[in-house]
């Protein structure tokens, strides 16, 4: 198993949910993030400040998949959260040692 | 190998290429490089502080991508800014790193003319505003100093940022471009491109992009430098630290002053300040009848007014006394009483010091003081190189003068204490024989040079056995009475052994170590007064009443932990080992007996600043005397959850000590700090069948020196020699152990009768009340925090 993190700009959310949705995934927990990449949080690439390091709104999507699906849950998120302009966000995912359902205690793929 | 300076112009050529490139042939825009970019500075990990310079065009923003996305996906970091020639000097007024930046603006690519507006713009801004910028700078630049520290004297500088550093020059030429001073001259630009080769040494030896210069990688960047060792980077370094620090000093105070001119015209004033030697403008000039060419004195003379006035001595004075023709050896006594009036001068002479060093006036005056210029000190207790660290503690020695027989021998041995560090060896040895040649040069007479040659030789001696040896035992106080044979050395070697603490750095004197010191002092003065050797105090009423009904009894007070119990041995060690456990380090311990009932007394300190609740403490002290507290499960618990040190750690070492007491063997242990190390050290002892009387623990940085006086069955020191070795071997085993120590049960059964020492005395030495009299520091804060006096804690 493995866990989808997707750290992308907050107005392209409905998009990579729906497109997520749509590819199957069941379940993904959003959160509010902040942070900065290599452009170092300038938003638009004419007004820089220079020596200024700024944090960004972002939102951070995670998921849980079985390991066959995490190319393509990855594939998903970057073609609908890509602008092509800066700050548009990294997809990284990580592996799962075990995963429990709560109401059920089912565990394992079962419980994704 | 291509030069650093080479390698940095064809880095910045390539990047200059590239992005012209990039921007392509397109009318009223520019490409401007700022900050180092700007002064063709590029080291392999720099940032490019570029600036898009643009007349107002509607499309800047898709100009602006086709440079920066490039740029981005090559993986340069990039520190950008698109703006038109009056955005960028009101960001500049608004913002002192722009406007420094913009200072070293230089062109790139696209219209020369844009680039020329901005620059002469951005000067002419800088010029006007200059007094309110100045002091900007100058603040923040004290501001930097107080974070960074001196590049000069740090073992692990920080190239850019550190007082000395990059940043200072930058500064001067800032200070330069408002046309207030000078630009920086030959000796401040060596010295700048030795920090900048050192910085990109850093930069290619690392991959990083780090300005800190660290241990780890000092040796590597000094071969890329073609240095020899890390020593011998850091004294270039330390050298031009120190020019950049004194050339930005003397910057600054340009600046100053026009801020002062500023607000009101003065009318220029001398106010005589010696003979030759005037005030002017607050600053330390010569008069106009003073003739360097002929008097030799001049330099000190000038230096001992300077600090006295405590007034800096102006650049062009110090030029011109640089003049002066060498001192006749011996030196006449002008010559030396100005020097003991510079150094009695204190903290300011300090200043006047380094002013004097920059010079190279101070070698001209003492030669062997090249040797230990700019000498690093590779020991985590030293904040200063070896030349500092005499000045500091001259200065400090400076405050102590009221206290000695002798203030001017005080203040030579001070500065000379300890100059053997120029010299391979036990720097104590060779530093009283360079003493000893500096004290004759200086003309001083035999007998006073003899005392500063002691000072020197002995310079260590009273804190060494102050904080290694047990006070108590006739044989400590005796020898100390030996070696220093009278009342002039002693007072020089107290007073002497406080100046070098306070000047060596935090963790190298504090209240606990000065008492001891005042207490051996105290003792030594009465052996030589012809007094017999002190009586250690009794015990205090309420530790004899503690011990009255027999214990096991523990009480905490302040710093000072009592345990009671019936007579057995191994009773120290172990408790050692409960306040391990509770995060106490035990500083001293001694044992002692009142009848059946012994009687252990510990100086304790918290280890992390909040103290433990001193009734849990009390707690498991007399759960331990009982037999209820696995002691060692405790402490694998700590040192389990102790970080592991992080770099190789040396051999521990254990040392018999002869001679060093009649009554017990006096065994110094070294070894790298950890929790419980007492304990472990004393257990070892415990399965040989000995006992340990008495222990001193002494922590430099992360070392300890513990020093246990040891004794056998019927409590006489060892002397068979199978035993001797044996428990070298044993210690050694249980200081390895303490890493990777599991499930390990005690390895060997006792092999002799067990018996705790008795000490003749009948009472042990309580601390000194002195020692917790400090007005601040550990010893003035009580343990307890929760509830007031003390805990008294019997056990059933």
């Amino acid at each position: 198993m493995k866990l989808i993190t997707a750290v992308i700009k907050p107005f392209k959310l409905d998009d990579v949910k729906a497109a997520l949705q749509a590819f199957g995934v069941r379940g993904l927990t959003i959160t509010e993030a902040s942070g900065y990449g290599r452009q170092r949080g300038h938003t638009e690439v004419y007004r820089g400040a220079e020596y200024q390091v700024d944090l960004v709104p972002k939102v951070r999507i995670e998921v849980l998949c079985e390991d066959e699906d995490a190319d393509d849950v990855i594939g998903v998120v970057v073609k609908a959260a890509q602008t092509g302009r800066i700050g548009d966000g990294k997809v990284w995912s990580m592996p799962v040692d075990s995963v429990v359902r709560v109401r059920t205690g089912e565990r394992g793929p079962d419980a994704i | 190998m291509t030069s650093f300076a080479a390698d940095r112009a064809h880095r910045t050529t390539q990047t200059d290429r590239w992005l012209a490139e990039l921007l392509g042939a397109v009318p009223g825009v520019a490409l401007v490089a700022v900050g180092g970019y700007g002064r063709r500075e590029l080291l392999p990990r720099s940032d490019l502080d570029v600036l898009l310079l643009h007349g107002g065009r509607d499309d800047i923003a898709s100009i602006a991508d086709r440079i920066w996305y490039p740029v981005w996906d090559s993986g340069a970091e990039l520190d950008h800014a698109v703006r038109t020639v009056p955005q960028a000097r009101r960001v500049a007024g608004a913002d002192l790193k722009v406007a420094l930046g913009l200072l070293s603006a230089r062109h790139v690519a696209g219209d020369p003319e844009l680039t020329e507006r901005l620059r002469a713009g951005a000067l002419e801004d800088w010029r006007s505003a200059a007094p309110a910028r100045l002091a900007e700078l100058h603040a923040v630049h004290d501001e930097r100093a107080r974070v960074h520290g001196e590049l000069a004297f740090l073992l692990e500088p920080d190239l850019k940022e550190a007082s000395g550093g990059l940043r200072d020059v930058h500064a001067i030429q800032a200070v330069a471009a408002a046309w207030v001073a000078p630009a920086p001259g030959p000796k401040v630009r060596t010295a700048y491109e030795q920090i900048l080769d050192a910085r990109h040494a850093l930069h290619q030896v690392t991959g990083r992009r780090v300005d800190r210069l660290v241990l780890e990688e000092q040796d590597e960047v000094a071969v890329a430098l073609g240095l020899l060792d890390g020593d011998v980077l850091l004294r270039m370094l330390a050298g031009a630290g120190r020019t950049v620090a004194y050339a930005a000093e003397h910057a600054f105070r340009q600046a100053d002053r026009l801020r002062g001119s500023r607000l009101r015209r003065r009318r220029v004033e001398r106010r005589p300040l010696a003979d030759g030697v005037v005030e002017q403008d607050g600053e330390v000039v010569l008069a106009r009848a003073a003739d360097p060419a002929t008097d030799s004195a001049l330099v000190l003379r000038a230096a001992a007014a300077a600090a006295q006035a405590g007034l800096p001595l102006a650049p062009r004075t110090l030029a011109r006394l640089a003049e002066c023709p060498p001192l006749p050896v011996p030196w006449p006594a002008a010559a030396r009483d100005a020097l003991l009036s510079l150094l009695g001068a204190g903290r300011s002479a300090v200043g006047v010091w380094e002013a004097l060093d920059t010079e190279g006036l101070i070698t001209a005056l003492i030669p062997d003081w090249e040797r230990v210029r700019n000498r690093p000190q590779r020991n985590p207790l030293h904040r200063f190189t070896v030349d500092r660290h005499l000045v500091e503690a001259a200065a400090h020695a400076a405050a102590l003068t009221r206290e000695v027989a002798r203030p001017d021998l005080l203040l030579l041995a001070a500065l000379l204490h300890d100059i053997g560090k120029g010299w391979p060896g036990d720097h104590s040895v060779t530093g009283a024989v360079v003493a000893g040649d500096v004290g004759r040069r200086m003309g001083l007479p035999i007998a006073d040079v003899e005392l500063i040659a002691a000072a020197a030789r002995h310079h260590l001696l009273l804190p060494m056995v102050a904080t290694r040896r047990d006070l108590d035992d006739p044989v400590t106080v005796r020898q100390v009475a030996g070696i220093v044979g009278g009342r002039v050395l002693l007072e020089l070697l107290h007073a002497l052994a406080i100046a070098d603490g306070l000047a060596t750095g935090p963790a190298a004197w504090n209240d606990w170590k000065a008492a001891l010191v005042a207490d051996l002092v105290r003792r030594v003065a009465a052996v030589l007064a012809g007094e017999p050797v002190p009586a250690p105090a009794p015990l205090r009423d309420d530790q004899l009443a503690l011990a009255a009904d027999g214990g096991p009894a523990a009480r905490v007070r302040g710093s000072e932990v009592t345990v009671v119990a019936p007579d057995r041995p191994g009773l120290l060690w172990r408790a050692a080992g409960v306040l391990a456990s509770h995060r106490l380090m035990v500083r001293g311990a001694n044992a002692t007996s009142v009848g059946h009932t012994a009687v252990s007394v510990f100086d304790v300190e918290p280890e992390y600043g909040e103290p433990p609740d001193a009734t849990l403490v009390a707690a498991d002290l007399c759960r331990m005397l009982q037999g209820r507290l696995d002691i060692e499960e405790r402490l694998q618990r700590r040192a389990r959850a102790a970080p592991p040190p992080r770099t190789a750690v040396p051999a521990p070492r254990v040392t018999l000590v002869d001679g060093a007491s009649e009554t017990a063997t006096v065994v110094e242990v070294r070894a790298h700090d950890a929790p419980g190390l007492l304990w472990r050290v004393g257990r070892a002892f415990g399965e040989f069948g000995l006992d340990v009387r008495a222990a001193r623990v002494e922590t430099l940085g992360a070392e300890v020196v513990d020093v246990f006086y040891v004794t056998d069955a019927e409590g006489k020191p060892l002397v068979d020699e199978e035993v001797r070795r044996g428990i070298v071997h044993a210690v050694l085993a249980a200081l390895r152990d303490s890493a990777t120590e599991g499930t390990q049960v005690p390895r060997s059964v006792p092999l002799v009768k067990l018996a705790l020492f008795r000490s003749r005395r009948g009472s042990p030495r309580t601390p000194a009340p002195a020692a917790r009299a400090g007005p601040e520091g550990l010893h003035s804060r009580p343990v307890l925090n929760n509830v007031p006096g003390s805990v008294a804690w019997g056990c059933v």
